[in-house]
């Protein structure tokens, strides 16, 4: 296969190894959206080959910017019919060909190149939809400039690949999942189900609104939460976002499904991330997708309102972890006690707290492979104290020491020498750095003060020690004290002389 | 950390929940509120070295603690509700009459009040025999003890409650423990720990007669006025005696006892099998 160069190509460049910028769409959730496709195929920007796989054996088009990604891709699909791989600008692009579906999960960021006219997101757009059949369908991703995942960053250092930056002040750029709505059905392509995407997941608004998923929702999001240097621990502010009905504002990307749909409704939900319920064998329900990524599960809400995931029920209620921090806020030591209690002595004592979903009975489904206890129980003391409610209880509230009485509210004997140790965080956020000096600055001073009242109290006795050998000597100098030690030395010698003749008659 | 944890035999009793050496309770880390009061849980002269927690009898204390800056509280509840918790009534428990303690001050302070009037008081309100706990100085003073005893009153002591670390009364609280199931009511001229101990033993509380004054008395946290003001239905000859429970079990943290291994814990205190010489009850045989 020969690589199409359409102008604008960049000779020395690759989206797809994530060397000038971050790396191309390929989040695994993302595969059974295009699984489900029909049809010719354009797919536009950089995408990973394992998105590219999942596609339907057809006629199929990608464009990329890079000759290295081009030459890449047409060694790698060389041997599959139908595919051709063009190089070069989107502006370049010929439009005459009307494709049934147009795949853009990577966003409008990366289709044109230095070579090219500078273009709005919006033109760019239609030059796009300019290939889209009158009945096509578009898979369409929207970075969100102010999601989470921005609101945390470090200041950034421009990549290559924005020699234009994204700029939430273009006004041509829609700032949020209904603004792209409006403009799609007002190009005759209407939005037919749009997902919140996060790391691992996609997430419809029926599916986040709804208050039972609340749980689920915060245990998988957490789970999955990238591992990179930022401002704050990300999973705190997701799990914060979903309580307060922000997570669909504030999710990294949006991707929209538009144009008439080709099978039946799409899925409420894809979770690629590692929590969630193992499928159970024989049970009802699509199978979930196995590829080389590993499963991704479809949430889909069934007819009697039962959600499911990969088929079997979602476990409905909250996480263990936001119960237990709301309980001590509370200061609800009971509740604590319970509720720690009920999780170490049950199957679900070595799942971390963020991992288990306590339902209205009580009960508690563990999400994630079960480890040892002890483990589970520091990560929950971890997690308190680097989430700053280390004051919850009496220092020194090192991780050790609050597993130790995490263990003791459930009745266990446990010595913080004797709990396990858990590596130290991939990499720490400023925030936590902060919570981190702050308390260890405090327990220095505290430390320091405590030292200065021994000292004082060590003063003390030895004081009063001094004191009592002055009048021991004094009271050993009077008659009755010499009378005193003549008695107790006569004693002595008498018991030296009853053991020298128990002595010698034994022998 | 402080001698005032072992006030009352307080240490001696959470040793024995904690499986220790009652005769001999460890160092305890921390300060343990050793009386119900209506400010940080400890003495207004207390003085505290940061970074030290304070163990506190109820989370309403803790509470108003926080709001005065201090942050290392955490509720245990109060020594009597573990002692309550480790001797639970008998059946058979015969109970008449009253036990009466008269508002006391404490080492180096003294009482200014009219202790006919308040005698005058308990016989108008009280049908059956009383008994008079006075505090140990007021108990030394002959005078006033027989006072009492000559006016026809039972007087009782229930110890010295120790201090720096000397003449400690591990039995303190036992006896008290004794006296007040002996009673079918407890009384007093103040809202008290006592009312507070008799009410969670069984007693029907009252809080009736001349309140007195210390000499010099401070109104700390907006002392006697305040305590009337906002806890007036534990006031009067006849209380309520389903309020007076749950105000006793709040007030002593009767409802947030700890597990002895989470309370040694917090304490600072050894596991029981590393202590050889374990003696449970050393203070009971004694």
């Amino acid at each position: 296969m020969t690589v199409q160069l359409i102008g604008g190509e960049m000779s020395v460049w690759s989206d797809l190894d994530a060397t000038h910028g971050p790396a191309p769409a390929g989040d695994p959730a993302l595969r059974p959206l295009l699984t489900a496709i029909t049809g010719d195929v354009l797919v536009a920007g950089p995408h990973a080959p394992e998105l590219v796989d999942a596609i339907p054996a057809g006629r199929v088009t990608l464009l990329v910017r890079g000759v290295a990604d081009a030459e890449f891709l047409a060694a790698r699909y060389a041997s599959r019919p139908g595919v051709t791989v063009c190089c070069g600008s989107l502006d370049k692009f010929s439009t005459t060909a009307a494709y049934d579906t147009v795949v853009a999960l990577d966003g409008l960021d990366r289709l044109l190149t230095p070579e090219a006219a500078d273009l709005t997101w919006d033109e760019t757009l239609t030059r796009l939809l300019a290939g889209l059949s009158p009945q096509g369908r578009l898979l369409l991703r929207l970075e969100n400039l102010f999601g989470v995942h921005r609101l945390l960053s470090l200041p950034p250092t421009p990549p290559d690949t924005e020699w234009i930056t994204p700029d939430d002040r273009d006004p041509t750029r829609p700032l949020g999942p209904d603004a792209v709505r409006a403009r799609l059905a007002s190009a005759g392509v209407a939005v037919t189900r749009d997902y919140a995407a996060y790391p691992g997941a996609l997430l419809s608004g029926p599916a986040l609104t709804d208050p039972a998923l609340q749980g689920f929702w915060q245990a998988t999001l957490a789970a999955a939460a990238p591992i990179e240097p930022q401002l704050a621990d990300p999973a705190r502010l997701i799990t914060g976002a979903l309580r307060h009905h922000l997570a669909d504002a504030l999710a990294p990307a949006w991707i929209f499904l538009a144009g008439p749909a080709s099978a039946g409704p799409a899925p409420d939900a894809l979770i690629a991330a590692p929590a969630g319920p193992a499928p159970k064998a024989g049970a009802a329900g699509p199978a979930p997708e196995v590829g080389a990524a590993g499963p991704v599960a479809e949430v889909r809400r069934e007819a009697g309102g039962r959600w499911t995931h990969g088929g079997v029920p979602v476990p409905v209620g909250r996480t263990l972890a936001d119960l237990l921090l709301a309980a001590c806020a509370r200061r609800a030591l009971p509740d604590v006690r319970h509720l720690v209690t009920a999780w170490q002595a049950g199957p679900a004592a070595g799942v971390p707290a963020a991992q288990v979903i306590v339902d209205a009975d009580g009960d508690l489904h563990g999400l994630a492979p079960a480890g040892p206890p002890l483990r589970a129980l520091r990560q929950f003391a971890a997690s308190a104290i680097a989430g700053g409610h280390a004051h919850l209880w009496p220092a020194p509230a090192d991780e050790a020491s609050l597993t130790a009485l995490l263990a003791g509210m459930t009745g266990r004997e446990l010595d913080p020498r004797d709990v396990p140790a858990i590596p130290p965080p991939a990499v720490e956020s400023v925030r936590e750095l902060i919570i981190a000096r702050d308390r260890l600055t405090r327990e220095l001073a505290d430390a320091r003060a405590k030292h200065e009242f021994y000292e004082r109290q060590l003063a003390r006795r030895d004081h009063d020690l001094r004191r009592l050998r002055q009048l021991n000597a004094v009271l050993s100098a009077t008659a009755p004290g010499r009378a005193a030690n003549t008695l107790v030395g006569g004693l002595k010698a008498g018991r030296r002389a009853v053991r020298a003749v128990v002595r010698r008659a034994r022998d | 950390m402080h001698h005032a944890n072992h006030y009352y035999g307080h240490s001696h009793v959470l040793a024995r929940y904690c499986g220790l050496d009652d005769t001999d309770p460890p160092r305890l880390h921390g300060y343990l509120q050793h009386g119900w009061n209506i400010g940080d849980g400890l003495a207004p002269d207390h003085e505290y070295t940061p970074g030290v927690p304070s163990f506190l009898w109820s989370e309403r204390t803790r509470r108003r603690a926080w709001s005065l800056g201090r942050r290392q509280g955490y509720v245990v509840g109060a020594p009597f509700a573990y002692l309550l918790a480790m001797e639970p009534a008998a059946a058979d428990d015969e109970r008449e009459g009253t036990i009466w303690y008269p508002f006391h001050g404490w080492e180096g302070q003294h009482v200014v009040g009219d202790h006919d009037g308040l005698m005058a008081s308990m016989r108008e309100v009280e049908d059956g025999p009383v008994t008079v706990c006075l505090y140990w100085q007021e108990f030394r003073d002959g005078k006033l003890r027989r006072r009492y005893e000559d006016a026809g009153f039972r007087v009782v002591c229930h110890g010295y409650r120790g201090g720096w670390w000397q003449d400690l009364d591990p039995g303190f609280l036992y006896r008290q423990l004794a006296e007040l199931r002996r009673h079918k009511r407890v009384a007093s001229n103040r809202l008290c720990s006592a009312i507070f101990y008799g009410a969670l033993a069984g007693c029907a509380p009252a809080v009736y007669g001349d309140p007195m004054h210390l000499e010099n008395e401070k109104q700390a946290f907006g002392g006697q006025p305040r305590i009337r003001r906002e806890w007036a239905a534990l006031h009067g000859p006849y209380v309520d005696p389903d309020l007076a429970g749950a105000a006793a079990v709040a007030e002593l943290g009767a409802d947030r006892l700890l597990a002895p291994a989470e309370l040694r814990r917090l304490l600072g205190w050894p596991m029981p099998d590393r202590v050889a010489d374990a003696e449970l009850t050393g203070v009971l045989i004694r």
